[in-house]
C-alpha cells in the first residue's frame, strides 16, 4: 500500500511529503498489463500475448498458448494409420500438405517402403505450390500487420493461381489428404503441366512486382531494418529452423542437407540473409519463392511415367519400432515422431512443429522494443497457431 | 542405401562419443540414422554439456523433448542436432514411470524451456531446476496429465460405443436429420 500512497502523494502537490519543495511534475512509473489477443488480427490465429507495458515500451511479453489446442497427438492414439491422415493437415493449415508429407515420411521409414519415383516428383511439386502458397500468406499478413493493405490482396489475387492446380491435382484447396504411405492418391490430370507451366512462367514476374511494391518501399523499410534482429547463435539456442533461421545466416535446409525424396536431383540456392533482422526474414521468404518456380520447372522437366502408388494392404500395421522424419516446410523443421508396437495405432506420435520454438523466441526479441515494432517482429515471424496448438 | 543416409554420418561418430561421454553413457548406438545415447536421468546435464560443447558433434540445436508413456516405464528423448557435422543425436533417458523426475537442460539450451513445460503438461515429467514449470497447452486447473496411457480410465472403452448406443436430442414429428440418411 506505500508504493501507492507515495505515487498518490507525487501526482498530489498539495500533499505533506511534498511541502519541503516545490511540486515537481512527475510520472507514473506504473507497469500495465495490456493482453494482445487471443482474438487479436496480428496474432495470426489465437495466439495471446501478455503484455507487461511501461508507456509504449515493452518491458515483458508472456505468449500463452493452448487456444487451439486439439489434442492431435492423443487423437493419434486412438485412429488407424490411414484415418489419422485426414486430420494431419489440419494442423498447419497453411501449409498441410507438408504436415501429411512429414506423416508419410514416417511411416514409410518404419515400414521400409519406398514411393516409386512419379509419386515423389508429384510431391515434390505439390510441395513447392504449396511453398509459394504459405509464403504468400506469410508475406501478405507482414505487410497487413504493419498497416499495408494492397498487398495483402496482390497476394490473394496471385495464390488463388496456385490454389487452382493444386485444387485439380488433389481435389481440395486447402486440406488436401492426397499422400498415401508408398505414393499419392491418384496420378496427375493431363491438363496440370499446362497449366503448371503457364503458372510457372508468369510467377517471377509477379515476384518482381511485390518487391517493388514492398521491398523498395521506403516506410516498410525503415520499420523493419535491423528490427528483431535474431544472431545465429541465438537461433539454434532456440531451436528455431527455417527461414527464420536462414534469415539470421545459418545455412541448414532439409531439403539440401538430408536430401529427401528427389530433391538432390534439383539444382536450387538457399537463399540466405545476413542480419537476421524483419526485413531479412521478408527477403528470404521471397527468394524462396523464386527458388520454387526453379525447382518445379526442372520437376516438371523430369518427371518420369510409372505408377504413383505401391500395392500395401488397406489396414497398415508397420512394424514395433520407433521413427523420426522431419520435412522442410515454409517455416521450418516440421518433424514426426511415431512408436509403433507392431498394432493398427501408432503407441505415440509425436509432432515437432517450427513455429512452436519461434514463438517462444518472442519474449527475448520484443522486450524492449515499442508495441508498434512487437506486431511488426510478429508478423516477421510468420507464426501459425494451427501447429503450434496441436 | 538412399543418399539421404549417406549424408549424415552417425557411424562416424560413434567411437567418439564412446570416448567422449565414457561411463556417462549407458548405451551408444547408432539406429534409424541417428546416434543414439542413454543416459541416466542423473548424468544427462553433464552430458548434454558435454555434447553442446565438443568441437566435432556441437549440438548447438534443439530440435524438440519427447515424452513417451510405456506403461511400464516413461521416457524422455532429446533430438538434438549437430548444424555443422550434420549428425542427429537422440538422448535417450529412461524415467520412473511412479516418480518421473529430470533435471532440467534449460540453461544448456534455451529452446528447451518449451518443450519440458511442454513434456511436464502432457507427461507430468518433472524438471527439476526448470525456472517456470507450468502447463503451456491445456488450461492451468486440468486435474490429469493427458498423454498418460491411464489418464483417462472412463474413457478407455470408448471406442466399443456405437452410433446407436448414443442418447441423442428428442426430433419433433416430422423433422429428419441428414445423418439418419447414411
Amino acid at each position: 500500500m506505500s508504493t501507492v500512497e507515495s505515487k498518490n502523494d507525487a501526482v498530489n502537490p498539495g500533499s505533506p511529503v511534498n511541502q519541503d519543495g516545490p511540486a515537481k511534475p512527475s510520472f507514473h512509473l506504473e507497469e500495465m498489463i495490456l493482453n494482445m489477443g487471443p482474438q487479436h488480427p496480428s496474432t495470426h490465429g489465437v495466439l495471446r500475448l501478455v503484455l507487461h507495458l511501461d508507456g509504449e515500451l515493452v518491458v515483458s511479453v508472456e505468449p500463452v498458448l493452448g487456444y487451439l489446442h486439439r489434442g492431435f497427438e492423443k487423437l493419434a492414439e486412438s485412429r488407424t494409420y490411414l484415418q489419422y491422415m485426414a486430420m494431419i493437415s489440419r494442423l498447419d493449415y497453411l501449409s498441410g500438405f507438408f504436415m501429411e508429407w512429414g506423416y508419410v515420411r514416417s511411416i514409410e521409414a518404419l515400414m521400409g517402403v519406398r514411393a516409386p519415383k512419379r509419386a515423389e516428383y508429384i510431391r515434390v511439386i505439390i510441395g513447392e505450390l504449396n511453398r509459394i502458397m504459405s509464403h504468400h500468406v506469410a508475406i501478405g499478413d507482414f505487410m497487413l500487420n504493419l498497416g499495408a493493405v494492397t498487398p495483402f490482396f496482390w497476394v490473394f489475387r496471385d495464390r488463388e493461381d496456385a490454389m487452382d492446380l493444386v485444387e485439380m491435382v488433389t481435389g481440395q484447396r486447402m486440406m488436401y489428404n492426397y499422400l498415401r504411405v508408398g505414393g499419392v492418391r491418384w496420378d496427375l490430370p493431363d491438363e496440370f503441366e499446362a497449366g503448371c507451366r503457364k503458372f510457372i512462367k508468369e510467377f517471377p514476374a509477379k515476384i518482381d512486382e511485390y518487391e517493388e511494391l514492398i521491398s523498395d518501399n521506403e516506410i516498410f523499410i525503415s520499420r523493419t531494418l535491423g528490427m528483431g534482429i535474431i544472431k545465429p547463435y541465438e537461433a539454434l539456442d532456440y531451436g528455431i529452423s527455417g527461414p527464420n533461421a536462414r534469415a539470421s545466416g545459418i545455412d541448414w535446409d532439409l531439403r539440401r542437407e538430408v536430401g529427401y525424396s528427389v530433391y538432390p536431383e534439383f539444382d536450387f540456392d538457399v537463399p540466405l540473409g545476413q542480419h537476421g533482422d524483419c526485413f531479412d526474414r521478408y527477403k528470404c521468404r521471397i527468394e524462396e519463392m523464386r527458388q520454387s518456380v526453379r525447382i518445379i520447372e526442372q520437376a516438371l522437366d523430369s518427371i518420369c511415367g510409372g505408377p504413383v502408388n505401391i500395392k500395401l494392404p488397406p489396414m497398415i500395421r508397420p512394424p514395433a519400432g520407433e521413427a523420426y522424419r522431419a520435412v522442410e516446410t515454409p517455416r521450418g523443421e516440421f518433424g514426426v515422431y511415431i512408436v509403433s508396437n507392431g498394432g493398427l495405432r501408432p503407441w505415440r506420435l509425436k509432432l515437432r512443429d517450427p513455429t512452436f520454438s519461434a514463438i517462444s523466441m518472442i519474449p527475448k526479441l520484443t522486450a524492449g522494443n515499442k508495441i508498434a515494432d512487437l506486431v511488426a517482429i510478429v508478423g516477421s515471424l510468420d507464426l501459425l497457431m494451427g501447429g503450434v496448438d496441436r | 542405401m538412399s543418399r539421404e543416409h549417406q549424408k549424415y554420418r552417425a557411424p562416424d561418430a560413434l567411437d567418439h562419443t564412446r570416448e567422449l561421454l565414457g561411463k556417462l553413457a549407458r548405451e551408444v548406438s547408432v539406429s534409424d540414422w541417428h546416434l543414439v545415447i542413454e543416459v541416466r536421468p542423473d548424468d544427462l546435464p553433464e552430458v548434454a554439456l558435454r555434447l553442446r560443447d565438443d568441437e566435432t558433434l556441437s549440438c548447438k540445436y534443439i530440435s524438440c523433448i519427447i515424452g513417451v508413456d510405456y506403461v511400464d516405464w516413461m521416457e524422455a528423448l532429446y533430438l538434438l542436432r549437430s548444424q555443422e557435422h550434420a549428425i542427429p543425436v537422440r538422448l535417450r533417458v529412461r524415467l520412473d514411470r511412479e516418480r518421473p523426475e529430470i533435471p532440467s537442460v534449460t540453461y544448456i539450451w534455451s529452446g528447451a524451456n518449451w518443450h519440458e513445460r511442454e513434456a511436464y503438461d502432457f507427461f507430468g515429467i518433472r524438471f527439476i531446476g526448470h525456472p517456470d514449470l507450468r502447463r503451456i497447452l491445456t488450461r492451468e486447473d486440468y486435474d490429469t496429465h493427458p498423454m498418460k496411457k491411464d489418464a483417462w480410465p472412463h474413457r478407455v472403452r470408448r471406442t466399443e460405443w456405437r452410433w446407436e448406443d448414443i442418447e441423442r436430442p428428442k426430433r419433433l414429428p416430422g423433422e429428419t436429420d441428414r445423418r439418419d440418411r447414411s
